[in-house]
């Protein structure tokens, strides 16, 4: 393939991706009340349940080596890696209906790759309602902190916070993924979440160390926000990550996606259409 | 005249055991809820003891027993009007020879008391497995504990009643319904209990209804307060339930004669 055709279908594809994204931002204007009742109901769930946390711990003023303000930074990065994964890969949440609907039909007759048109065009703008309460209370961290924003640290955060989506929805597409053999569409999404926000919220080292051995190498989510926080924020644990650890996020990242990719594409060969 | 409702209650029952996903779903859900949440307070309690006497292992039973209630607390009215309002099948609701929202609770006691079976009973087993056997204070708590568990019941529904009649004037609901979800799950004490709240805000708490959904009954069962505090409580348990009864009166009444049929 030439250089001038490789050009062309890269700029084809993006011309693709900033239309998805236009399209997903009218979706607000379609939907200001949809909208409007995320932008309350979102921010209730995160602020009040930092606080609620925040209250419990003040009492007994830390937990494992974390005071409220390290955990306020914790749990912002873990709502602002939530909102995030929820802007870009939702859908994961979803494959099981598109599944038994037949909806990949629609992806198989673009001539685009499905895998591209799967993971990258269905933009979630009702994500962002969630990136706000996880600003602000990340925000309110690095002031309990006294975080220094140097550009290591911004890059550091920057960096993290790419492998953590890259991590969190390369989960949430993998079983999703489990769809296509199964054949059903029980919705794991809840789970998933409960799951997510119980282990990335709160220092992974109150788990007992099985767990966090589970959670650190086979199901990698320890990575999405507590070795890299703990590192950035000077907090010694057992598992030393050698001041690389927003690093191996991001790769831990990359190698979850191209798992989950690999997988789609083994899935999606059993796919048949269903429906009508 | 209670055979109609008695019927619906049984046909709710049958109908519970053949939905099997959503079931087991609930189990795990709060299998989930309850590993960590009890890790958490082994955490932060450590060998320490709260102001009340409270240790890490009241802590676990606190943790257990709210899972086991939230299954009596799982209501369907909100999303029952939603549907049929959203299909126009409220119409045909509402021509039954009884009362639509009579018919709601006969529905959802029949959920509640398929769910003892397929999910209280689990969850109990469950904790008490995995987490450890849910003990109450002492047998003289049992019948007030059962009281408040009652009087919270008919909060916790007159609330999603109430909510719910939103649904007649058919507005998107799904946020709402989180919203008071998360609403309910914080402010109740579900999963962390009112009494680590600063002064003025658990005192603000203490008026609103929500405590005496979670907080009471597990306070009754755990112990954590004195006779006398728990009566007054109590009280004011009892008066959430007959002002929202109040309510409920008042707009059923008015939300009905707003009814828009769409779809059919």
């Amino acid at each position: 393939m030439s250089i001038k055709k490789t050009y062309s279908t890269l700029a084809h594809y993006l011309s693709v991706t900033i239309y998805s994204i236009k399209m997903a931002l009218l979706t607000i204007v379609e939907y200001p009340s949809n909208i409007l009742g995320w932008l309350l109901s979102n921010p209730i769930q995160f602020l009040l349940g930092f606080a609620a946390i925040r209250f419990a711990v003040e009492q007994f003023g830390e937990i494992n080596g974390w005071n409220y303000g390290q955990l306020a930074f914790l749990y912002g990065i873990s709502v602002i890696s939530h909102a995030l994964s929820m802007i870009f890969f939702v859908q994961g949440w979803f494959m099981g209906f598109y599944v038994i609907e037949g909806e990949f039909d629609r992806f198989l007759t673009r001539p685009m790759s499905v895998l591209y048109q799967f993971f990258f065009t269905n933009i979630n703008v009702f994500g962002l309602t969630d990136l706000i309460p996880g600003i602000l209370v990340f925000l309110y961290g690095c002031v309990k902190t006294d975080f220094p924003f140097t550009v290591t640290n911004v890059v550091g955060i920057l960096v993290m916070l790419t492998g953590a989506v890259l991590i969190r929805g390369g989960i949430y597409i993998l079983l999703g993924s489990t769809s296509f053999w199964t054949k059903s569409a029980n919705d794991f999404g809840q789970f998933t979440q409960e799951i997510f926000d119980k282990t990335t919220m709160y220092p992974l080292s109150m788990y007992p160390e099985s767990l966090q051995l589970i959670l650190t190498f086979l199901i990698p989510i320890g990575w999405v926000s507590f070795y890299p926080t703990s590192e950035l924020l000077g907090i010694e644990h057992s598992f030393s990550t050698g001041n690389m650890g927003v690093w191996i996020t991001l790769g831990v990242g990359i190698i979850t996606m191209l798992i989950t990719g690999f997988v789609f594409q083994t899935g999606l060969k059993q796919y048949e259409s269903a429906g009508n | 005249m209670f055979s109609k409702y008695l019927f619906v209650y049984k046909t709710r029952i049958i109908r519970s055991f053949t939905y099997k996903f959503e079931v087991y779903g609930n189990i795990l859900m709060q299998t989930i809820i309850m590993i960590t949440t009890s890790f958490f307070w082994r955490a932060l309690f450590q060998d320490k003891a709260f102001g009340n006497g409270i240790t890490a292992d009241s802590m676990m039973t606190y943790t257990i027993m709210s899972s086991v209630l939230s299954v009596l607390f799982i209501t369907g009215v909100e999303r029952r009007i939603q549907e049929s309002v959203e299909k126009g099948t409220i119409a045909i609701d509402l021509m039954r020879p009884v009362n639509i929202f009579g018919m709601f609770l006969a529905e959802d006691l029949g959920s509640i008391t398929a769910l003892l079976i397929q999910n209280l009973l689990p969850i109990l087993l469950l904790g008490s497995l995995l987490i450890r056997f849910p003990a109450i204070v002492s047998l003289s708590a049992i019948p007030l504990f059962a009281a408040s568990v009652i009087l919270s019941m008919a909060i916790n529904w007159l609330l999603a009643a109430i909510f719910g009649m939103w649904a007649f004037t058919a507005i998107s609901m799904d946020p709402l319904y989180q919203a008071k979800k998360h609403l309910i799950r914080l402010l109740s004490g579900s999963i962390i209990p009112i009494w680590f709240f600063p002064k003025r805000l658990a005192g603000i708490l203490n008026l609103l209804p929500f405590v005496y959904i979670y907080q009471l009954p597990l306070d009754i069962y755990i112990g954590s307060a004195s006779n006398a505090e728990i009566y007054s409580r109590m009280l004011i348990q009892l008066s959430w339930v007959l002002v929202l009864g109040a309510l409920f009166y008042i707009l059923s009444g008015k939300s009905l004669k707003k009814v828009l049929v769409q779809g059919g």
